[in-house]
């Protein structure tokens, strides 16, 4: 499955990379992030409960950045696992300083198997993009706030 | 393929059924049909705590006639929405949408308000309830409160319904005259649930213009919408074959179609607008009295 979107995040990039980069914020702005310890350089243990409607369940996995180069891009690969099936990703993010905001462009690419694949397969890409949407909706909230 | 453990519960009426919502909240998942629910459970994909079965609810199957619009109880089943002489006769698209979910089983069990609360993104009914501009009756312990289609589905799965509340009706419009509707489908033939469905109510003016127009469209996004860039394409206009072909193109405008191990996002769009050309054309027929 591959993703890739646009959002415009309401501060420089700087900081923008400083809330991506930083576990204790992001952990917030994970949607169903229970629990976000690092493991280490760059490398963070997550517990997320993933949920819509009727179909919930709870992942154990790994977040890790790599080729960072503040505050440009940065590779984020992700990889999880739980009752429903497991999911592994990679993606790339890109910031642009535009008018004192931040543009930021990600692609990314993940591998979904287990029962949530085999049954949700219709969903899947629906779920994934609502995730990603609450996530920059969530972080352009948090930035917002920060500026004030 | 069994599923986890869970309370089974089966009020014998509705008033006791919405205190056992009301109680148990996100812990309880409704049961109608089941042909949803039930499969997600078995694969331990939904773990509800208590399964409140409203099967045999009594007063929430029928199909009856009144105060100028037809009402129709949440329980009622595809079968019996297929069959129905008085839809057939006045709301027509609602059997013809319903003679094409999934297979005799699936249309024997299957309701029309589990069908809408759980808002499968694929389903058939919603692409025929938002042309339709079909009313939606949630109740609750407070009462009831009405819903317009068009503010009830919100997202994959996700409905206006707010906890504590169980779908107990909904309700059309009679057919209006020179009105005709049509839906059309694209299933996957596995599942039987539609890669693309649209949904046509077409209403002709006496000189052969497009009075009014309302497309539904399903299993394009993650949700059922209206497709607005094609009615407003049509509205006002001399009604013609060559308007049809042209307004189609905008079926899947400001949409980001879903992609799948069944058909890419490409292929949806494309589907999409095959689809709404054939519905409007067959629409206009049937409001010719043609077919």
């Amino acid at each position: 499955m591959k993703l890739a979107g646009r959002y415009v995040l309401p501060a420089a990039p700087t900081k923008v990379w400083a809330l991506l980069t930083d576990p204790n914020r992001l952990a917030k702005l994970l949607p169903g992030c229970e629990r976000l310890d690092p493991d280490g350089p760059d490398r963070f243990k997550a517990a997320v409960k993933f949920g819509i409607a009727a179909i919930s369940g709870k992942y154990a996995g790994t977040i890790e950045f790599a080729e960072k180069k503040p505050p440009k891009s940065m590779r984020m690969k992700l990889s999880g696992k739980g009752v429903p099936g497991f999911v592994d990703g990679v993606s790339h993010i890109e910031l642009a300083e535009k008018d004192g905001q931040t543009e930021l462009r990600y692609t990314g690419e993940a591998q979904v198997g287990g029962m949530i694949a085999s049954v949700g397969q219709r969903m899947i890409e629906g779920a994934a993009r609502k995730i990603v949407d609450q996530f920059f909706a969530a972080a352009a909230e948090a930035l917002k706030k920060n500026d004030t | 393929m069994i599923p986890a453990q869970f309370e089974y519960v089966a009020p014998k009426t509705l008033e006791d059924a919405l205190r056992l919502v009301e109680r148990h909240g996100d812990e309880a998942k409704i049961l109608a049909g089941g042909h949803s629910l039930l499969p997600l459970m078995k694969l331990r994909l939904a773990q509800p705590r208590y399964v409140i079965d409203i099967s045999r609810l009594h007063n929430m199957n029928y199909i009856r006639e009144e105060n100028g619009h037809i009402a129709i109880g949440a329980l009622t089943t595809h079968a019996e929405i297929e069959s129905s002489t008085l839809l057939r006769a006045k709301c027509p698209l609602l059997p013809e949408t319903a003679a094409v979910i999934g297979d005799v089983q699936v249309r024997n069990r299957g309701t029309l308000g589990g069908s809408l609360a759980h808002a499968d993104p694929a389903a058939d009914y919603p692409a025929a309830a938002l042309a339709l501009d079909m009313e939606i009756i949630a109740a609750s312990t407070a009462g009831t409160r009405t819903i317009p289609v068009r503010e009830f589905f919100l997202d994959m799965l996700t409905t206006a319904l707010r906890p504590g509340e169980i779908l107990s009706q909904v309700r059309v419009a009679p057919r209006a005259p020179r009105t005709g509707t049509a839906y059309e489908k694209l299933h996957q033939p596995a599942s039987g649930f539609a890669i693309v469905g649209v949904a046509v109510k077409l209403m002709l003016g006496s000189g052969g213009t497009v009075d009014d127009v309302a497309v539904g469209i399903t299993g394009l996004g993650p949700k059922a919408f209206r497709a607005t860039a094609v009615e407003k394409a049509l509205r006002g206009k001399k009604a013609a074959e060559k308007l049809f072909e042209d307004a189609a193109h905008d079926a899947a405008q400001g949409i980001e179609p879903l992609s799948d191990l069944h058909a890419s996002a490409e292929y949806r769009r494309e589907m999409a607008v095959v689809h709404t050309r054939r519905a409007l054309k067959r629409a206009f027929a049937r409001a010719q009295g043609r077919a």
